[in-house]
């Protein structure tokens, strides 16, 4: 076994491990009660759920957005990089590659990686960031800011591969140990806002009285 | 572990469903909803940050709940639960949070934290240590469920008088306040003081409506205090008085958190015993008008008029067009305040805050985004179908020199339905008719 194949079988159990943590954490949230809802509806929670994932997300849809656009869209930034970087990981295309391909990925990567970054660094400068942040938060940060970049360069020169599947081990392993768990939550919370905004006709708004 | 300890955090996990967990673990502490929260807006520090507040409970939560924070719990500032943190999370909860859920709307997670809120509002409860005022206001309430008779006969010797200014002020001999009127269409569930009773009576009896006063008011302080127990028990007494007298609607005052939790929360403490629709006062009105069942005046109210979306009533309650409908057939000069609807800033009364006194001072404060968007519109009336809400912008009015008259929405329908008398108490806004605005906007 080459230190390559070493690495990415330390990826494959990080990666597992990953996995199962978090479907643990799913499973024990399932396992909870779920409060029905027997109040006659006014609008329809499964449009608050749509309109919860789909232009409930919209940059314009929020004050808090609207004011911190820039902001959001780094997030928004980031978050793609991960959801890359993931892709990457898992894809069973390594080996010759369209070169447009590899260049959109480096791209996308490089750019995630910079967002994080530039969030680390945010979540240490600014004064209510830093007040809000742990150490789980600066370090869940720069986890994935760094495994993000490694896998822009791993794309981009096999030479890289190494490190990214070392890192990834790391980083997939944590997620369900530490914050980056928010990710399995996001869509419980956005689906439960969705019903409860949606049952009231209150997002999406129709004009109700006419 | 004190007893307090243990009975707080027994609450807690008691409350531990999918929605909550969900808004203990979803929170990536991205601070975007500073700015949503009007004591943020007022005093932009740290603690007034919504997710800075969740996190006093996500702390405890997390020292019982996970493994890296029990065995490292500086690392996710994880923190055991004694009584001074229980104190801590008391005052921010009932003090520093009206449950208005203006943060979760802004929150890019829509994490829900006035569930949060309400979940260490139950565990003080619980522990003791919740205000006093409120659970001696619930008990109260529980107390007259249990025995009418102690002050029926008063409360019907006030509404015979009513009764009188009723038929003054409509110049309607036979305009009557049934009170346990068996099989009545409606139950109208006021609030405590006739300003709850007269103007609907009168909206009820021109609109020919087949009614019946509740003997009971609509307010439920088992609501702020997160106590389940209270809440139902307070909440049973109307429940009882509808099934016995076998009404098919139950109406209530205008009053954010009695529509917001008899409209959605309580079908679900009651079930099959509740086969009511649930209405507010103010889709009443809107229906009546749109309806044809009473006449008002649409160049009644002349004046500058803004509305403040009650948060229970608006983004909690889905009553945004409603109101807006009626001032639209009843006012010339209507202004929105910005931002409004279900993005529209609390007041700072809400939560049980106004019945606090020691909170006043932070209450005032709180207040001041609200005080600065009716400040803007220009307006000379506000018009507010809270009464937490208009007790609190009438505070912000002394406080910040508004200079504007606070109203409920069904006075200004009854001030547009042109009577031989206007109501009791509000001859002097008659002067208003015809002058000038003289606030211009901004």
């Amino acid at each position: 076994m080459n230190i390559l194949m070493f690495s990415q079988l330390l990826a494959l159990v990080g990666f597992l491990c990953g996995v199962y943590g978090i479907y643990r954490r799913y499973a024990e949230t399932k396992r909870r009660a779920l409060p029905a809802d027997r109040s006659p509806l006014k609008g329809n929670p499964q449009h608050g759920i749509t309109y919860a994932f789909t232009l409930g997300m919209m940059p314009w849809a929020k004050e808090s957005t609207r004011i911190h656009m820039i902001a959001y869209l780094r997030g928004i930034g980031f978050h793609v990089g991960i959801f890359t970087a993931i892709g990457v990981l898992i894809s069973p295309f390594w080996g010759p590659r369209p070169e447009a391909l590899t260049l959109l990925l480096t791209i996308v990567l490089g750019i995630g990686s910079l967002m994080g970054a530039a969030g680390g660094v945010m979540r240490l400068a600014e004064r209510n960031l830093r007040g809000l942040s742990h150490p789980d938060d600066h370090f869940a940060v720069w986890l994935v800011t760094v495994w993000m970049a490694v896998a822009a360069l791993a794309v981009w020169n096999d030479a890289f591969l190494v490190a990214f599947y070392l890192l990834s081990a790391i980083t997939m392993a944590y997620i369900p140990l530490g914050k980056i768990r928010h990710c399995l939550y996001f869509f419980f919370s956005r689906m439960f806002f969705g019903k409860f905004f949606g049952r009231r006709a209150v997002f999406p708004h129709p004009e109700a009285a006419k | 572990m004190t007893e307090t300890i243990e009975l707080a955090l027994k609450t807690l996990e008691a409350q531990l469903n999918q929605p909550l967990e969900t808004a203990m673990e979803a929170c990536a502490r991205c601070g975007l909803c500073a700015e949503a929260c009007h004591y943020y807006r007022a005093e932009p520090k740290l603690e007034h940050i919504p997710a800075q507040r969740a996190e006093q409970l996500r702390s405890v939560y997390r020292y019982e709940h996970d493994f890296l924070s029990r065995v490292f719990p500086a690392w996710t500032g994880a923190r055991k639960l004694d009584e001074i943190t229980l104190a801590n999370l008391t005052e921010i909860a009932f003090s520093q949070c009206t449950l208005c859920r203006r943060c979760t709307v802004n929150c890019p997670l829509g994490v829900d934290t006035p569930l949060m809120m309400r979940a260490i509002r139950a565990m003080a409860t619980a522990a003791g240590t919740a205000p006093e005022i409120l659970v001696m206001l619930a008990d109260a309430a529980i107390e007259k469920g249990r025995d009418p008779s102690f002050y029926k006969d008063m409360f019907l010797e006030q509404i015979k008088e009513m009764e009188e200014q009723l038929r003054e002020i409509t110049g309607d001999k036979n305009a009557s306040i049934p009170v346990e009127k068996q099989g009545a269409k409606i139950l109208y569930v006021p609030l405590a003081g006739a300003h709850t009773i007269l103007p609907p009576a009168i909206v009820f009896n021109e609109a020919k409506e087949d009614w019946t006063l509740s003997i009971f008011e609509a307010a439920n302080y088992g609501v702020f205090l997160a106590d389940m127990g209270r809440a139902k028990a307070v909440a049973k007494r109307i429940v009882d008085e509808a099934n016995r007298l076998g009404v098919k609607e139950i109406v209530i005052a205008e009053c954010g958190h009695a529509y917001a939790s008899y409209r959605w929360d309580v079908p679900n403490w009651f079930g099959d015993q509740f086969n009511f629709k649930v209405h507010s006062l103010i889709e009443v009105l809107a229906e009546y008008i749109r309806d044809g069942r009473i006449k008002v005046d649409p160049t009644a109210i002349p004046e500058g008029v803004t509305y403040h979306d009650s948060c229970n009533l608006a983004r909690n309650g889905g009553l945004i067009e409603e109101p807006r409908y009626v001032l639209g057939k009843i006012t010339t000069d209507f202004r929105e305040m910005t931002p409004n609807k279900a993005e529209a800033i609390c007041c700072g009364g809400g939560g049980g805050l106004v019945a606090l006194a020691e909170y006043t001072e932070r209450r005032l404060a709180a207040g001041k985004p609200k005080a600065d968007q009716i400040k803007k519109t220009g307006a000379r009336v506000v018009v507010a179908a809270c009464e937490n809400c208009r007790l609190q912008i009438g505070d912000l009015n002394e406080h910040y020199h508004l200079n504007v008259r606070i109203t409920a929405l069904t006075d200004l329908v009854v001030r547009a339905m042109r009577l031989a008398k206007p109501l009791p108490g509000t001859e002097a806004d008659h002067l208003f008719e015809g002058e000038e605005v003289s606030v211009p906007r901004e």
